[in-house]
């Protein structure tokens, strides 16, 4: 879809509205301020995507870790700009509310089931302050001032943590290339 | 240096690799790493990103389609960009033929482009009218005959407080006692929620909640779906309590079809509301049994 959308294929652009829609929108909300906020950086992440869309590179993963690249780095560009308070919190009385399962539908990709299982191998600390980082926009200063942690304890679970994310997509990489 | 002798980057390097992708650099920081720039130190930044944004995936999404209005926009900035590459800007000015040559058929030309346009705004259009719990639209369909809209209901109750006392009524109805906070906003305060599914409406009612000041700050209700993640509650919509009001009654607008209502919760926020909530002052709260 992305080498259609490449070569002008108007088809290819409203498929991937249609199929990436809610998945960047989704991860806009989560990494803005305001909902005005969370438009605009849809929009330009579309926009990117056209732009980008001859760079990718099979091989180097799928379609759809592409298109969230594309959008961590057009959020992190726009929270870096904004650089004010961070988009989200945690409250405790909220918290106890939201403390059942998480319903949200995972993407499914080979890529997001290898990234579900290292988070899984992650003790629980490493794991909160790697979502705090990727999925709720926090700075790692910000980070350690929310767990009362010391800035290079989160440094370090932060770098594990990716590392053993990065570990786990490559181990399974070559495993697949192994098996073939 | 940005790698080890075996290859491999060193600790600065990925350092501020961790730091590029998951909050960015300072223009310093960017500096420094263009120093360290090389083949591996650019594959090693690729490996990282591509791991963020696989944790990305693997956290999901809540299900919530585009809205209508932004898909549109994103329809319109495209074709606006491939017009653009092709040459052909859709300027509506003078087109004249002044060329010999014959005048290139875009592949982006408005007819499709409208058809587009369409095809999204049915597709979301219909999430919208739906109270299923949302799904991510399959849009490439054929656009049905448009069948006229159903006859509008008969003349609502004039005032919120008569559409509540209608709505608790209905025997699907579901009222939700809330319980006030330690916020200060909160002192004294009584409340409740009355929410009809199948309408996917609803009210809030209080008694003695604080008055605010809309160009300063503005109360907002949210609603947790048991079918979505919890981290991220419905918006319900803003609402002010004027100074000499004791009792409101304020219409819910919930702004995405909320599957089962497991709980509701009102903010204090920033005039205009928020995407999701910092949570720093909870007023009530109250889940349906």
């Amino acid at each position: 879809m992305l080498q259609r959308i490449a070569s002008g294929d108007s088809a290819a652009v409203r498929e991937c509205i249609d199929k990436y829609g809610a998945l960047i929108w989704s991860i806009a909300r989560r990494l803005s301020r305001t909902p005005s906020d969370a438009e605009d950086a849809t929009q330009e992440i579309f926009l990117d995507i056209w732009r980008s869309a001859s760079r990718f590179d099979a091989s180097q993963g799928s379609d759809k870790v592409f298109i969230a690249m594309i959008a961590r780095r057009r959020l992190i560009d726009r929270l870096r700009k904004a650089s004010a308070e961070p988009p989200m919190d945690s409250m405790e009385a909220l918290d106890m509310v939201a403390s059942g399962d998480q319903a949200s539908s995972s993407e499914s990709s080979m890529e997001a089931e290898q990234a579900t299982r290292a988070l899984a191998e992650l003790r629980p600390e490493q794991r909160q302050v790697l979502e705090l980082g990727l999925l709720h926009g926090l700075s790692q200063s910000e980070i350690a001032t929310r767990l009362n942690m010391p800035l290079g304890t989160v440094k370090s679970f932060m770098r594990r943590g990716l590392i053993k994310v990065r570990e786990n997509m490559n181990i399974d990489a070559e495993g697949v290339s192994a098996r073939i | 240096m940005s790698q080890t002798p075996q290859g491999q980057p060193d600790d600065a390097m990925v350092d501020l690799a961790v730091k590029l992708v998951t909050e960015g650099l300072s223009s310093a920081e960017q500096r420094e790493l263009d120093v360290m720039d090389n083949e591996v130190a650019s594959a090693y930044l690729r490996d990282l990103e591509r791991a963020a944004a696989a944790v990305t995936l693997a956290a999901g999404t809540d299900g919530a389609p585009l809205p209508p209005q932004l898909a549109l926009r994103i329809v319109r900035q495209a074709e606006q960009h491939f017009a653009t590459l092709a040459g052909n800007v859709p300027s509506g000015a003078t087109a004249a033929a002044t060329t010999t040559s014959p005048p290139r058929v875009s592949r982006w030309g408005a007819y499709g482009w409208l058809a587009a346009a369409a095809c999204l705004v049915l597709a979301v259009f219909g999430w919208m009218r739906s109270p299923a719990p949302p799904q991510a639209p399959a849009v490439a369909v054929v656009a049905p005959p448009i069948v006229p809209a159903a006859p509008p209901p008969p003349p609502a109750p004039s005032t919120p407080a008569q559409e509540r006392d209608a709505m608790l009524a209905k025997s699907d109805s579901v009222k939700v006692t809330l319980g006030a906070t330690k916020d200060p906003a909160a002192k004294g305060v009584t409340g409740d929620v009355v929410w009809d599914p199948a309408t996917q409406k609803g009210f809030l009612h209080f008694v003695g909640l604080a008055s605010n000041d809309p160009a300063v700050k503005q109360y907002q209700m949210w609603i947790f779906d048991a079918a979505r993640d919890q981290r991220y509650p419905v918006d319900g919509g803003v609402f002010d309590v004027p100074a000499d009001a004791n009792e409101v009654v304020i219409p819910i607008n919930a702004s995405l079809p909320v599957g089962k209502a497991a709980a509701f919760a009102v903010t204090v926020e920033k005039a205009g509301g928020v995407v999701v909530s910092a949570r720093q002052h909870v007023v009530a709260l109250g889940a349906a049994s």
